[in-house]
């Protein structure tokens, strides 16, 4: 028999399947998707920065790095990601030191803290600061200088130093969840067996622990840094008022008329460069050297009695939850429910502003509408993209997929601000008119957040046995059939996880939002910021609160669905 | 009817270091109605012609067809799907969120089949592997060997035309294993299904089948029955896998046709010769330890070889011995439980040169087939 006749027989072999399978269809659609999302924005991107008038031209990034104002921009960015990155270990590694190994009491609200503090949205804390800290008006300050008489005390938010302050509320959870994780991995034998040879505890935590830990650790710090310096919101509303320009700030700025794509473009870079630099350490070096991995299940941790020593490490955590959760989350109840905030808001309470942003605005309650469906939405995509992504990176033997998949991680090193100079620079060259809409915030968002679903379902996948689907296939199950019957069945629960990791930062984006919104497609998140911009305080905190009772209200009903019929079957097998 | 004709068939994985799992021009005649099992050590192979023959991978070059019908060629495989084979794999692949009924009438639902007959056939099919009963079950509510038989259900209850099963038994314990042994040797005659068994267990090998390939390397080393493969094993590899065995090095001293004697040490024996084999030419005894006797020495026996008793190890059912002969030649043996024979002292020993094999020296690599 010829090969043109085996070729002839495997068709006939499976009647009813004509040659473009639905497999390839819709990986193929994947794969369409992808570079629609990433890699053409990137490419016009690139473009748009040295693209001159007739020719190509490097002097926008000549003057990017050659005016005072973009340098000074850049060395605050870096200033800024400097000292979050370091208070983020200084705040992250006790916490998780405490949690995963010692015998403090209450730890469960050390982990409340930690997960509060990363749902959190960051631009609210930097509001709520800016109520008790504003230079004049801050409730605190005008507490300490008009009622204590202690002028000398107060603190002026609108600086580094309150920029930091309101961005580590955001940033030490990757520290300490990844330092929980590696300190958690630490089986006890490992210390024993230095203490037996003879290692004190201190000598035991330099030389076994410490570099046990210590790439996890600054894994955490880079990503903590990387995720500072791309906060628009932050550094738009505390770095403004004090004219603390920083890269996202400046690049904002250029849109402002006439918009300057070019200059915008090569800032953008500038900003990418670092974040990919840093995010390539972590990944290439750090990672690599993550000894977490290595320990198997059994793990047993040493807890180590802390003795009287637990009620100041206690009285720590106590600081934390004050500095991250209380006081900001306070704040805001307090100045959403005043008629006007001050020193005596607490003389008429009111749920006016609610009122006001949920009924009577029709700015806000359309900026809620909107951001509820691109949340929704952007977080489908992505769960459903990723799930595609990861099963052509795992299942198939397809050249270039492993391209796919780097693509897909690209966003990661991409700062929200990035991502919509990128979308516009594409959109507006294409004849769809997209520019202003929702879909294109839609694209931003999914394009954003891409990374999370992919890896959602990559590790949901992992955890798939490849046999379990080729059993269905060999029933005779078609490629469609199996995916419905057996491998979404069975990720499910992955895939529940990919989504609500999207729709929390989806809910809240400002960075990306704020250049590509208009009237109509207004977001939750430009919303917020342009009321606060105006100077509406109140309605501001209340819209504030809204934003955070989304996130609860979906991290809640993800948490039920997610645990379904067989939810936990799932993991007790596969 | 459901033959397997395997021809000329080659697999190479890209990248993969020292083409582990690798497939060479392996050919194969897999008869209809009969138990045939892949044997090797990890990597020989064996899985990726169990792949291979499931419709999973493709071929670089070569061709499998199933009465005559070419499924799988470089051009292009018919998919697993149109196959109409079933396929238990190692970790079973039950799927953990469908019940055993689920489980098992999956394969009917896809074929279309009314919900009425599905149901019988179902029952019918878990009547078969012991599982009435259970049918609203989900996978982590079974123990293993339960689990292994819905895996087998699931692929008995299409009625496929034949059953791929790759090392379905090596996550049982010892016990279970046994008995699963005995339950899919039956099932297979019941059945009437040609079974292709992949495994690197050779009692395994040995127990259930009619026909043993041995793979080595990406190779097929000897393709017979179980008694041809262990006791006229084709080479030194092949002689080493199925089982315990003295190897050592021999030199022809003379040689009539196809037999002659052969010297190791101080031992001489008439033994078969490969084929092609003159005098002075060096080869390889195979000699397994239960084909030499230990006596305590009286000098008479012809072919007898005085030997020291160097190591000793008490079995249960029977007794082995390490023995080292003169000019320092060791050998494993076996002896009934009760022989009992002190370190250190004196015995012979006596070869049965009947089941003793010789091959070239550094043979292994050669495919051959008999």
């Amino acid at each position: 028999m010829t090969p043109a006749t085996a070729r002839a027989e495997a068709r006939e072999g499976s009647p009813g399947a004509p040659r473009l399978r639905l497999e390839h269809v819709v990986t193929g659609g994947a794969t369409v998707a992808l570079v629609v999302l990433i890699v053409l924005p990137l490419l016009s991107l690139l473009w748009g920065s040295i693209a001159g008038e007739d020719a190509l031209t490097a002097s926008y990034f000549v003057r990017a790095v050659s005016n005072r104002l973009y340098l000074q921009a850049l060395l605050n960015s870096l200033v800024l990601g400097g000292w979050v990155g370091l208070l983020s270990i200084a705040i992250g590694v006790p916490l998780a030191w405490a949690v995963a190994r010692t015998n403090l009491p209450a730890k469960s609200f050390v982990r409340l803290t930690a997960s509060l503090a990363y749902i959190s949205p960051p631009f609210l804390i930097a509001i709520a600061y800016v109520n008790l800290f504003s230079p004049n008006a801050g409730l605190i300050n005008s507490f300490l200088r008009d009622v204590l008489g202690t002028p000398a005390l107060t603190f002026n938010v609108f600086s580094m130093a309150g920029l930091v302050l309101v961005t580590v509320p955001h940033t030490f959870p990757f520290v300490y969840l990844l330092a929980v994780s590696a300190l958690g991995a630490v089986d006890a034998s490992l210390e024993e067996s230095a203490q037996i040879l003879g290692a004190g505890k201190l000598r035991t935590a330099f030389s076994i622990t410490g570099p046990l830990v210590a790439p996890s650790i600054l894994s955490g710090a880079l990503v903590a840094f990387v995720n500072a310096i791309a906060l628009f919101g932050s550094q738009a509303i505390v770095g403004l008022p004090a004219r603390l320009f920083t890269l996202p700030t400046r690049i904002y700025a250029l849109f402002d008329f006439p918009p300057q794509y070019g200059l915008a473009s090569a800032l953008s870079l500038i900003l990418v460069a670092i974040t990919v630099a840093a995010l390539y350490l972590q990944r290439a070096y750090l990672a690599r050297r993550s000894y977490v991995t290595l320990a198997g299940k059994g793990v047993r941790p040493q807890l180590i009695d802390l003795g009287r020593w637990r009620w100041p490490l206690l009285g720590f955590c106590a600081v934390v939850f004050l500095v991250a959760i209380l006081l900001p989350y306070g704040a805001l109840v307090a100045v959403s429910v005043s008629k006007s905030w001050g020193l005596a808001f607490w003389q008429n309470l009111t749920l006016a502003n609610f009122r006001f942003v949920l009924l009577e605005y029709d700015v806000t309650r359309r900026a809620i509408f909107n951001s509820l469906v691109l949340a929704v939405l952007s977080a489908s995509l992505a769960a459903l993209l990723g799930a595609l992504i990861g099963w052509i990176d795992l299942r198939t033997r397809l050249p270039g997929r492993r391209f796919l998949d780097y693509v897909s991680l690209v966003p990661l090193g991409l700062p929200g601000i990035v991502m919509a100079v990128a979308l516009i620079q594409f959109w507006l060259k294409m004849p769809v008119p997209l520019y202003g809409t929702l879909a294109i915030l839609l694209l931003a968002y999914t394009a954003r957040y891409i990374p999370l679903g992919v890896r959602a379902a990559n590790s949901a996948l992992r955890q798939v046995d490849p046999s379990l689907e080729e059993s269905a296939r060999i029933l005779g199950a078609s490629w469609g059939t199996t995916w419905l019957e057996v491998t979404l069945p069975l990720i499910r629960p992955g895939l529940m996880a990919g989504w609500i990791l999207v729709f929390v930062p989806a809910i809240q984006e400002l960075s990306a939002s704020i250049l590509l919104f208009s009237s109509n497609s207004i977001t939750l998140a430009v919303a917020v910021y342009n009321l606060y911009e105006n100077g509406y305080i109140e309605p501001v905190a209340a819209l504030a609160l809204v934003n955070v009772a989304i996130i609860g209200t979906a991290i809640w009903l993800a948490h039920r669905l997610g645990a379904g019929r067989d939810g936990g079957r799932v993991g007790a097998i596969a | 009817m459901a033959g397997i004709r395997i021809e000329r068939l080659s697999k190479r994985y890209r990248g993969v270091h020292d083409d582990e799992g690798a497939l060479t021009d392996l050919s194969l005649d897999i008869p209809d109605n009969e138990f045939v099992t892949l044997l090797g050590p990890s990597g020989c192979g064996k899985t990726t012609t169990l792949r291979l023959i499931a419709g999973y991978l493709v071929p670089d070059s070569g061709s499998i067809r199933v009465r005559d019908r070419l499924l799988s060629a470089p051009e292009g495989v018919v998919p697993p799907e149109a196959r109409n084979m079933g396929m238990v794999f190692q970790n079973y692949a039950v799927w953990p969120h469908k019940t055993v009924f689920e489980n098992v009438v999956f394969g009917l639902r896809v074929r279309k089949l009314g919900a009425h007959e599905a149901r019988e056939r179902v029952e019918r099919i878990l009547d078969l592997v012991h599982l009435s009963g259970l049918e609203g079950r989900f996978p982590n509510e079974l123990s293993g060997g339960q689990q292994q038989r819905v895996a087998l259900a699931r692929s008995l209850v299409v009625e496929p035309d034949t059953l791929l099963l790759d090392e379905p038994l090596s996550n049982l314990d010892a016990k279970l294993r046994e008995r699963m042994r005995l339950e899919l040797k039956a099932l297979q005659r019941r059945t009437h299904i040609t079974f292709v068994y992949v495994t690197h267990d050779q009692g395994e090998a040995l127990a259930l089948s009619d026909r043993i390939a041995v793979l080595h390397k990406g190779r097929l080393q000897q393709y017979g029955t179980p008694r041809e493969v262990y006791a006229r094993p084709a080479n030194r590899v092949v002689a080493d896998f199925m089982g315990l065995v003295n190897l050592l090095p021999a030199t022809v001293l003379e040689a009539h046709g196809d037999t002659g004697v052969v010297a190791a040490g101080p031992l001489r024996l008439r033994v078969s010769l490969p084929q092609g084999t003159g005098t002075r030419d060096r080869v390889d005894l195979a000699i397994r330890p239960e084909n030499i006797r230990i006596n305590a020495p009286d000098g008479t026996a012809e072919g007898a070889a005085p030997a020291r008793v160097a190591e000793r190890s008490y079995l249960g059912n029977l007794s082995e011995y390490y023995v080292t002969l003169e000019g320092g030649l060791r050998l494993r043996v076996q002896a009934p439980a009760h022989a009992d024979f002190p370190i250190d002292s004196a015995v012979q020993i006596a070869i049965d040169a009947e089941q003793v094999s010789a091959f070239p020296t550094g043979a292994e690599l050669e495919p051959s087939t008999e």
